[in-house]
């Protein structure tokens, strides 16, 4: 229809101005969002943390492969002592357990 | 910008804004400021269309930015684009701020007089700045969803699959929505026809 098709001109002729009139924030406002977003961004950064988490992995296995060394030793000391009496060269078991022990002085043992 | 090109006239190779989240998750805060520069005034601008008032729209960008500086470490680039999400969010603050209007002014459009004067001999009369307001008149009337719809599309140039994503509907509700809102919208402005003139206008000779 005519009165139709002339109403609709004139709507587009309004959006037209509404495009052109476009409600602008004020500068102010937009810098208090900008604020926003520096705070946000001054979050710590997560990048550091695998790091430190892999060091403290790196020492824990170190650890557990000493202690896992030690418990092995007692281990076969105990389920095979004629292994023991062997390496002590027929020492008495005094000395086949300390030959396990961290810190023994192996030729002083020897030399008894 | 990647993803509503029209509107802002990017450059080509201006960095999406996709990117741009990223890097502020990752303590880029330049990045943000950009992001602020590209969707703050468009955001702004639909919302204070919608809701008819600009400290209200300050608001609801405020609070849309504040959403998208918290879920950017969560970003995922390629499952939606940053603007549809934000305007999505816009949107529905806007939609629950309307809602917590109690007395808004609504206009029964359908008691309202068919026309007795020719809008656009009125409108061709107008200033610009006229216009616009007029405009803002009128769609302070429409039921919500279809004045977000009408925003969306003829204000802020969505093309309606877009709409459609960032409303959450279906594209032939779209159509319907802005469709309905286009003549809720000219039966307003007959509505109005006092206050714009008509009556004057029809007594020139």
């Amino acid at each position: 229809m005519t009165g139709n098709s002339r109403d609709d001109i004139a709507l587009e002729t309004l959006f037209a101005a509404g495009r052109s009139e476009r409600p602008l924030p004020s500068g102010e406002f937009l810098e208090r969002v900008v604020a926003s977003a520096d705070a946000g961004a001054a979050r710590p950064a997560p990048a550091a943390r695998p790091v430190v988490r892999f060091a403290w992995l790196g020492r824990v296995f170190a650890a557990s492969g000493l202690s896992g060394a030690a418990a092995l030793g007692v281990w076969i000391g105990f389920v095979m002592p004629e292994a023991m009496d062997a390496l002590t060269l027929g020492g008495d078991e005094t000395v086949a357990l300390a030959t396990f022990l961290p810190g023994t002085d192996l030729e002083a043992i020897f030399n008894e | 910008m990647e993803d509503n090109a029209t509107l802002v006239a990017p450059h080509a190779d201006e960095v999406p804004d996709s990117a741009l989240l990223v890097a502020f998750a990752n303590g880029d805060a330049q990045a943000g400021r950009q992001l602020v520069a590209r969707l703050g005034p468009m955001l702004f601008g639909y919302a204070a269309r919608v809701l008819g008032d600009q400290g209200e729209a300050e608001d609801v960008v405020q609070e849309t930015m504040l959403r998208l500086w918290k879920m950017a470490p969560d970003w995922r680039q390629g499952e939606a684009k940053v603007s549809t999400w934000t305007y999505r969010v816009t949107m529905n603050l806007c939609t629950d701020r309307l809602r917590q209007r109690q007395a808004r002014p609504q206009v029964a459009l359908d008691s309202i007089v068919e026309p007795a004067a020719d809008l656009a001999t009125v409108v061709d009369l107008m200033s610009a700045r006229q216009r616009s307001e007029t405009l803002d008149a009128a769609l302070a009337v429409l039921p919500d969803r279809q004045r977000q719809a009408v925003v969306m599309r003829h204000l802020e140039g969505f093309s309606n699959p877009e709409i459609a994503e960032i409303m959450d509907i279906g594209v032939e509700a779209v159509e319907s929505l802005t469709a309905r809102g286009k003549r809720a919208l000219k039966k307003a402005l007959y509505g109005k026809r006092e206050e714009l003139g008509f009556e004057d206008d029809r007594k020139q000779p």
